[in-house]
């Protein structure tokens, strides 16, 4: 058992790490959620029956334990956007993240965890799994996401 | 935006280096899982420790009233409820992250109920079995003397006012309030689906 769970927390430690960031905005708070999510992995592990995807499994765990932590989301960044980030070609790909974590620290908690596990690259059905949504809903979701973002994105010049 | 993929360029740039390694991860989930056990195996020892000095006061100081008996026999019934209901609460430290949000938030009222369950019935025959054993077991010792016998009086009865008035119903709405707080968060984020 010890063996497997090393290899999927090498796995899948990367994703659930982003997917936390992506909710709390806050890399050290990222990693005690994601170190949290693995220490229930481990807890379930035995008791996994594949019912589901591995992923969709661990990523559920992942994101119940980030809308969970309700004394840290509190603490989540939020602050005023930057007017006069530089422009695109001049941009660091750091500048550029940090600029859409921003931008997804200011949707509501379940808008950002859609997003997170679409940014992924996961099927809208496993995200739909994951979230509890059905299919229908889950696109929905997404493309009210998907526009809001862009309006943050035209609103400060990025990613046009 | 230029289109989703762009996105998940710099998404996925997320630099993840400063995760622990795995040999890490080891490390803090034997932690954490030590740590969780020892608060309630703590808890359960003091209370054994607690039955086995009262069961050795019981062979060791031969009383000669009734009233001492009385009190050795309701601090061990004390003791022992505290050591039941924390061994079957052992059991319910299972992993309730793999909940949906509406599971999650029903589990949240069954904790509710359990220990407004608790406060009302287990804690009160606990609290009781202990108050009642003290002032009864006190009082063979005390009794010769006058003074003593009120100032211990005095102290005992203070100090189970002060835990029946004080500590218990705060501790209770303290974790009332938090408890409460959770389920209306989570309501409101099961909302938001």
């Amino acid at each position: 058992m010890q063996a497997d769970f090393k290899e999927i927390y090498t796995q899948y430690s990367p994703p659930v790490f982003r997917v936390c960031m992506g909710y709390i905005n806050d890399p050290a708070q990222a990693r005690d959620l994601t170190q949290e999510t693995f220490i229930a992995v481990w807890q379930g592990l035995s008791s996994f029956r594949g019912d589901s995807k591995m992923s969709t499994w661990i990523l559920r765990i992942a994101t119940n334990n980030c809308l969970r932590a309700l004394e840290r989301s509190k603490k989540i960044q939020t602050t005023e956007l930057p007017f006069d980030i530089p422009e695109r070609n001049e941009e660091q790909i750091e500048d550029k993240l940090a600029f859409l974590y921003k931008c997804i620290a200011e949707l509501e908690e379940t808008e950002r965890i859609i997003i997170s596990l679409l940014l992924e690259d996961l099927p809208q059905a496993e995200i739909a799994a994951i979230v509890g949504l059905t299919e229908v809903n889950t696109r929905v979701k997404i493309h009210r996401i998907k526009e809001k973002l862009a309006v943050k994105f035209k609103a400060h010049g990025q990613f046009e | 935006m230029d289109s989703l993929n762009d996105l998940k360029k710099v998404w996925l740039s997320a630099d993840t280096c400063a995760l622990p390694d795995t040999a890490g991860m080891m490390r803090a989930i034997h932690k954490y899982r030590s740590q969780k056990l020892m608060k309630k195996v703590a808890l359960i020892l003091t209370a054994i420790c607690l039955i086995a000095v009262m069961v050795s006061v019981v062979f060791l100081y031969k009383s000669v009233m009734i009233s001492t008996r009385l009190g050795e026999a309701g601090i061990i019934a004390a003791g022992l409820l505290l050591v039941i209901t924390n061994i079957g609460s052992i059991g319910r430290l299972y992993d309730v992250k793999n909940l949906s949000n509406k599971e999650f938030i029903i589990y949240l009222e069954q904790v509710k109920i359990n220990r407004a369950k608790y406060y009302r019935k287990t804690q009160i025959i606990g609290l009781s079995l202990v108050s009642v054993g003290l002032l009864l077991y006190i009082y063979e010792g005390v009794h010769i003397h006058l003074w003593l016998l009120l100032s211990a009086y005095a102290f005992v009865l203070l100090y189970i006012l002060v835990m029946w008035l004080f500590v218990r119903p705060r501790v209770y709405k303290r974790q009332a309030r938090k408890l409460d707080a959770t389920i209306s968060e989570m309501k409101r984020l099961a909302d938001q689906f």
